[in-house]
C-alpha cells in the first residue's frame, strides 16, 4: 500500500501547517492570500540566492573527505537573504505583530514545503521500496516550520524601534542562530559522523530551544509594550 | 570585375580603420589557417561499473558527457574531459584528476592488448580493484584506440601541453584560434536496473543402487568482471572453469549411460551467476535447495562439493578449503586421489591444499566454496591461483589470448579433476589401482571442445549486469547441458526489495494519527496560554483606561471572558481583538 504510505508522509508533513493555520486565528482574517503572497516572496528569494550562489562561488575543487569549512560558512551567509525577505513580507502586511509573523512564517514555510518536500515524496514514497527518509522528511518539515515561525519572530523584533537595549544582544544572537541554523547541524553531523535519526533529533532540540527563546523574549516585549 | 574589385579594396581602405579590420583579417586568417575543420567522430565508449553490494557503492555514478577535452598536462582540469592513454595510466594521475573536478575521465586501451608491455597490465589490472572502490561521480570510460582518436589524442595533448608556457597574449590568441574537441555521449542518465534475474543452471547424474546415494556437487560460475562490464570477458575466470565443467559432465554423463560403469554416486553439476557479485546465484540456489524445499540432493548425503574457478593456466593447482578435511571422509578421499594423480601421472604439477577460514566479517567472501561452507556442507576450489586477492580474477585484461588461458593446460587440468573423480567414485584406490592407472585416455578428454567453450564464452561480455534470462549465453549454456545431463534446470534470483507489510503502515498511520492529535492539543494549550496572555493585557489595559480599548462595558467583558471554557475563550478574544487588529 504505497499510496498509503504517501498519504502518511503527506499527512504528517501538512497537517501541523494545517492545525497551525487553523488555530493562530490566521483563517478568520482572510489572511489565505497574504500567505500565498509570502510564498511567492520566498520562491523569488530562492531564485536570487541561487543565482548569487552559482555566480559568486566557485566550485569547491577540494577531496572528497574534506569539509569547506569556509566555503560552508559564506554559503550560509547567504541565507541572510531569508531574513530580507521575511522582513519584506511583515513590512507590508499592516496589523498586529503576531499576525504578520504567522502570516509570513506561514506562507513562506508552506512554500517551501510544496517546493522542495511534496515532489521527493511524490515520486518516492510511493514507490515498493520502503525507505525511512521519507518519515524523516516529513518530520523534518515540522521542525522547518517551528523554525520559520521563529526567525520571522526573530526579525520582527529585531526590526522594532522600541526594542529595550537589554534585548538587542539576546535577538542579534537568535537571528545569528536561525541563519547559522543549517550550517551548524551540518558541523555536527561531519564532525560527530550522526546517523539520520540522530541528526533529526539534534535539529529539533535546536529548534526547540531556540523557539523557545524567541517566545520568551517576544511574550516579554509584547507584555512590556 | 577587376575595376570592380579593386574599386571595394579601394573603398574598404578608403573608410575607417575597424571595417578594414573586420573584413580583412578574418579572410587573411581563413587563407593562413593550419588545421581544417574537423569532422564529428563517433567512437564507443565503455563506461565503469555501477553497483552497490551490500551498501556500498562501487564506481562512477554517472553517465553523462558534455565537454571539452583535455590531457593531464593541461592546467585547468576542472569540468573537463580528461583524455589518458593506457601507456601512461598511473592511479596518481586519476587521482589528481578527480581531486581537480574534471568533468570526465576517458582512458584509451590499445587495440592489441599484448603488444603492450606485461607490467603496464599488471599494474592496470592491480589498479582495476582500486578505481572501483574510489567514488566517484564523473563518467569514466574506456575507448579503444583507433587512428582517429588517436590524433585527436595528440592534438588535445598538444593544446593542453602548451598552455602552461605561453603569455597571456599568446593565450588569447590561442582560445580563439586553436582546435578543441567536445566530448558528447548520447543515451541518457544511469539508472538502477530493477527486476534483472541472475539465472543459474542445474543439472543431474542419478547414481545406481537404490535411494540415499552420495551426491557430488560440482560448480563453476559464468560470469565475469571488470572494470568496465562491457570489456570483461572473463577468459580465465570463469571461462576456464565453466568449460572444465562442461567436459566434466560430458565425460561422466558417457559413463553413466553403460550399467557397467554407472556410479553409485549422484552427480549434480550447477552453473552459477552472479558469481562476481559474492556468488548470488549459489546463496539463492543453496537458500532455496535447504530452506525451502523438503526433498532436495543437497539435503541430503552431500559427499563434496567441488568449485572450478580460474583453472586455465599455470603449472600449479591449489586445493583451497576452509577446514581441512578429517579422515576417512570423502574429502580426505579426493584430496588423496588429487595429490596421488598428479604425483604419478603430471609431476610437474606442482598441488597443495590452502587453509584458509571463512571471515565473515569481509566484504566478500573469498572463493565459492565459502558458501557453502557456511550451510555446513564440506566444499572445496580449485584454482590455478594461490589467493583470492589475485587481481586476475576480476580484470579486464582476462581475455582469450596466452597469457591467461593456455587450452594444453586447461586440458592437462580436466584430466587431472576427471581422473581424480574417477578414482573416488569407483573407489579404486581401495581396489588397487595404482596411482598411474589412466581411466580416461588422451583422446577422451578432448581439447577442441575445450577450446571451442572458451572461445565462444570469451567472444561476448559476460558481466552479470548484461546476462539475463534471455541471453544466449544462457540458452546455450541450457541446451549444452541438456545434451549430457538430465532434470536441466533454471533458477533466478532477483534482487529483494525492502517490502513492508501492510500492517506495517497501518501502524505508521496509527502512530502518525496520534502525534498529530498530540500536536493539535498542544497549539490548544499553547493558543489559550497566549489567549490568556492576551486576556491579561486586555484586562490590564482595560484597568488603565487605554484609548485602545473597546466601548462595552470593561468589567462586564472581563467577566464574560472569565467564565467561558478555554478553547471559547480563545475564539472570543481573537473576535474581539479583531476589533484591535485593525
Amino acid at each position: 500500500m504505497t499510496l498509503f504510505h504517501f498519504g502518511n508522509c503527506f499527512a504528517l508533513a501538512y497537517f501541523p501547517y494545517f492545525i497551525t493555520y487553523k488555530c493562530s486565528g490566521l483563517s478568520e482574517y482572510n489572511a489565505f492570500w497574504r500567505c500565498v503572497q509570502a510564498g511567492a516572496t520566498y520562491l523569488f528569494v530562492q531564485l536570487c540566492k541561487m543565482l548569487f550562489l552559482a555566480t559568486f562561488f566557485p566550485t569547491w575543487e577540494g577531496g572528497a573527505g574534506v569539509y569547506d569549512f569556509v566555503g560552508e560558512f559564506m554559503k550560509a551567509t547567504v541565507d541572510l537573504a531569508d531574513l530580507l525577505g521575511l522582513h519584506l513580507v511583515m513590512s507590508r502586511n499592516a496589523g498586529k505583530g503576531e499576525y504578520k509573523i504567522m502570516v509570513a512564517a506561514m506562507g513562506w514555510a508552506t512554500a517551501e514545503l510544496v517546493m522542495s518536500r511534496c515532489l521527493p515524496l511524490w515520486v518516492g514514497a510511493r514507490g515498493i521500496e520502503f525507505d525511512w527518509k521519507y518519515i524523516q522528511m516529513s518530520f523534518d518539515s515540522n521542525i522547518s516550520l517551528a523554525h520559520y515561525i521563529t526567525m520571522a519572530a526573530a526579525v520582527w523584533m529585531f526590526t522594532r524601534y522600541d526594542l529595550p537595549k537589554s534585548f538587542r544582544l539576546p535577538v542579534t544572537v537568535l537571528v545569528a542562530l536561525c541563519v547559522y541554523k543549517a550550517f551548524l547541524m551540518e558541523l555536527f553531523v561531519h564532525v560527530f559522523l550522526l546517523g539520520s535519526w540522530t541528526v533529526l533529533l539534534v535539529k529539533a532540540v535546536l529548534t526547540g530551544a531556540i523557539s523557545l527563546a524567541s517566545l520568551f523574549l517576544f511574550v516579554n516585549l509584547v507584555h512590556s509594550s | 570585375m577587376f575595376e570592380e574589385a579593386s574599386e571595394v579594396f579601394d573603398n574598404m581602405f578608403k573608410s575607417s580603420f575597424p571595417l578594414t579590420f573586420i573584413v580583412f583579417i578574418p579572410a587573411v586568417l581563413i587563407l593562413v589557417s593550419p588545421l581544417p575543420a574537423e569532422a564529428a567522430h563517433e567512437f564507443t565508449v565503455y563506461r565503469m561499473q555501477q553497483y552497490d553490494l551490500q551498501g556500498q557503492p562501487y564506481g562512477t555514478r554517472n553517465s553523462i558527457l558534455n565537454t571539452e577535452a583535455r590531457t593531464m598536462e593541461a592546467d585547468v582540469l576542472s569540468r573537463r574531459c580528461v583524455l589518458m592513454r593506457l601507456a601512461d595510466f598511473s592511479f596518481d594521475k586519476y587521482q589528481k584528476a578527480l581531486r581537480q573536478s574534471a568533468g570526465a575521465v576517458v582512458i584509451m586501451l590499445p587495440k592489441n592488448m599484448s603488444a603492450m608491455p606485461q607490467d603496464v597490465l599488471q599494474q592496470f589490472m592491480e589498479l582495476e580493484p582500486d578505481m572501483l572502490t574510489t567514488e566517484t561521480i564523473v563518467p569514466v570510460y574506456f575507448a579503444i584506440e583507433d587512428d582517429e582518436l588517436l590524433s585527436i589524442y595528440t592534438q588535445t595533448l598538444t593544446s593542453s601541453s602548451s598552455q602552461g608556457s605561453l603569455s597571456a597574449a599568446e593565450v588569447l590568441l590561442h582560445t580563439a584560434t586553436a582546435n578543441g574537441f567536445q566530448m558528447v555521449t548520447s543515451g541518457a542518465q544511469s539508472k538502477a536496473m530493477g527486476d534483472w534475474a541472475i539465472t543459474s543452471l542445474e543439472g543431474r547424474l542419478t547414481g545406481v543402487g537404490g535411494e540415499d546415494l552420495p551426491t557430488i556437487v560440482l560448480v563453476a560460475h559464468y560470469d565475469s568482471f571488470g572494470v568496465a562490464p562491457w570489456l570483461s570477458y572473463g577468459a580465465d575466470s570463469n571461462a576456464s572453469g565453466v568449460s572444465m565443467l562442461l567436459e566434466l559432465a560430458r565425460l561422466f554423463s558417457k559413463l553413466y549411460t553403460y550399467k557397467r560403469t554407472h556410479a553409485a554416486y549422484n552427480l549434480l553439476f550447477f552453473v552459477s551467476g552472479g558469481g562476481k557479485f559474492n556468488y548470488q546465484g549459489t546463496k539463492r540456489w543453496l537458500e532455496d535447495n535447504l530452506d525451502h524445499t523438503d526433498a532436495s540432493l543437497l539435503q541430503d548425503n552431500v559427499a563434496f562439493v567441488m568449485c572450478l574457478d580460474t583453472v586455465g593456466n599455470g603449472d600449479s593447482l591449489h586445493l583451497h578449503v576452509s577446514k581441512p578435511p578429517k579422515e576417512g571422509t570423502p574429502q580426505s578421499s579426493l584430496l588423496k586421489e588429487l595429490e596421488m594423480v598428479i604425483s604419478s601421472q603430471y609431476p610437474e604439477v606442482k598441488f597443495s591444499m590452502v587453509h584458509k577460514k571463512i571471515n565473515l566479517a569481509d566484504d566478500m567472501l573469498a572463493w565459492e566454496h565459502e558458501r557453502f561452507g557456511i550451510r555446513r556442507l564440506p566444499a572445496f576450489t580449485l584454482s590455478h591461483l594461490p589467493s583470492h586477492r589475485s587481481v586476475q580474477r576480476s580484470s579486464i585484461m582476462d581475455v582469450r589470448s596466452v597469457p591467461h588461458v593456455d587450452v594444453k593446460r586447461l586440458g592437462r587440468n580436466t584430466k587431472v579433476v576427471a581422473e581424480a573423480l574417477a578414482r573416488v567414485i569407483y573407489n579404486l584406490t581401495e581396489k588397487g589401482a595404482p596411482g598411474d592407472l589412466q581411466i580416461f585416455t588422451e583422446q577422451m578428454v578432448q581439447e577442441e571442445q575445450l577450446s571451442a567453450v572458451v572461445e565462444w564464452l570469451t567472444a561476448q561480455p559476460r558481466a552479470a549486469q548484461l546476462v539475463d534470462k534471455d541471453s544466449s549465453v544462457v540458452s546455450t549454456l541450457e541446451y549444452h547441458l541438456g545434451r549430457h545431463l538430465k532434470d536441466v534446470k533454471r533458477h533466478y534470483v532477483k534482487a529483494d526489495k525492502r517490502v513492508k507489510p501492510a500492517i506495517f503502515d497501518l501502524l505508521l498511520a496509527v502512530c502518525i494519527a496520534t502525534y498529530l492529535g498530540l500536536m493539535y492539543l498542544a497549539i490548544q494549550v499553547s493558543g489559550c496560554e497566549s489567549g490568556l496572555w492576551l486576556r491579561y493585557q486586555l484586562s490590564a489595559c482595560l484597568q488603565q483606561q487605554q484609548p485602545v480599548c473597546s466601548s462595552s462595558s470593561p468589567s462586564a467583558a472581563a467577566a464574560r471572558l472569565q467564565q467561558l471554557p478555554c478553547s471559547e475563550r480563545s475564539i472570543s478574544i481573537n473576535s474581539k481583538a479583531k476589533l484591535y487588529f485593525i
